[in-house]
């Protein structure tokens, strides 16, 4: 995910990263991190709480910074509900796998090179 | 890697309720087109600029695959995924050819032809859903899902900050965030091979260099890299299908 500003909404975490932050942590499939400090009662939201608590690491360069994914099971996945990462047609129409649900999927990533 | 192959699979798969979902893990949608409409697709075709599924998914290389169930849980962790026999993998190498391009073949070669059985397998899983002996446990798809820590997760972030920074800045600007992505989570194949053949190939090329030599930007290169570190295969998640 990349961060311009820290003002980043829960929405827009949850959106980029697959983890919501809810009132009990933060979570994802059958997982909830607990988050204290993360989701205020006001609803603003502290991302650096967040990926702290999450093990998201963060790297950045001037102004801008990268979140890398969850380190919580020590494997590429955390859970086994898949991710729902935002992807694009080639005529750049926004496209999400959730949109298959119902379906059986075979996601294969391939390359030009 | 063959699209017309999985378009044939998705012909077959798409009356049990499946479909094949491609996506290509390229940061110009530009170098993907091509083969993309040439395969005339009626899955969906996608592409994922910021190479976001590699993280989201465990995928370390192309082509791998993950399954997806009906209710959006993965069955299948990252596995290598071709679904037939690679071309020219019997015949012998021709004489004469440079010896960096002999070196590439038998890397090539020594990939383990696992296409026809994944097929099956996949065939196999959509008729049969949850009771395929394929379809794995959530537990199991965690477990078996790759290793990856703090390092792997850093090149993550490097990565996409280097990617960010290649849009918005220059080329120049993704370099050293990309090396240090190379050098955190060295069996990702696929950071590599972004990174080089957008160095390698030359301006104006009709198609991307699947090659990537030895070049000027990275110390690295597709050729050092697979016949040094010993071979394609050591950079290949072989789908576990006969004692599943």
């Amino acid at each position: 995910m990349i961060i311009e500003s820290w003002d980043v909404s829960a929405d827009e975490f949850h959106r980029s990263t697959g983890w919501e932050p809810k009132p009990e942590g933060l979570c994802r499939g059958e997982i909830c991190v607990p988050a204290p400090g993360a989701l205020r009662s006001d609803g603003s939201f502290d991302v650096r709480v967040a990926a702290d608590r999450l093990g998201m690491p963060i790297v950045s360069d001037g102004e801008v910074s990268a979140l890398g994914p969850a380190t919580l099971s020590g494997r590429a996945l955390a859970t086994a509900v898949a991710a729902d990462p935002e992807l694009r047609t080639f005529d750049g129409r926004p496209f999400r796998l959730s949109s298959l649900r119902g379906k059986k999927v075979i996601l294969l990533a391939w390359s030009s090179y | 890697m063959s699209l017309p192959g999985w378009q044939a699979l998705h012909e077959e798969i798409e009356a049990f309720g499946a479909t094949v979902v491609t996506v290509a893990l390229d940061v110009d949608p530009d170098h993907a087109r091509p083969f993309a409409e040439a395969a005339k697709a009626t899955h969906p075709s996608l592409v994922d600029t910021t190479h976001a599924t590699n993280a989201a998914f465990g995928f370390s290389n192309i082509p791998m695959a993950v399954w997806i169930d009906e209710d959006g849980n993965l069955v299948r962790p990252a596995e290598a995924a071709s679904i037939e026999k690679a071309i020219g993998r019997d015949r012998p190498i021709p004489d004469g050819l440079p010896d960096i391009v002999v070196k590439l073949f038998e890397a090539v070669r020594e990939i383990p032809d696992d296409g026809e059985a994944y097929r099956a397998a996949i065939v196999d899983w959509v008729k049969n859903g949850a009771s395929s002996r394929f379809a794995l446990s959530p537990e199991q798809v965690v477990e078996l899902s790759r290793p990856s820590g703090g390092d792997e997760a850093r090149a993550a972030a490097c990565f996409e900050i280097g990617n960010h920074l290649r849009r918005t800045v220059s080329a120049d600007a993704a370099v050293p965030w990309w090396k240090e992505a190379h050098r955190l989570d060295p069996f990702s194949l696929a950071y590599k091979r972004q990174a080089w053949t957008l160095v390698t190939t030359p301006a104006g090329a009709d198609a991307p260099d699947l090659m990537q030599g030895p070049n000027d930007v990275y110390d690295t290169n597709l050729v050092d890299t697979v016949t040094n570190d010993g071979g394609f295969k050591a950079f290949i998640v072989r789908p576990h299908l006969g004692e599943d």
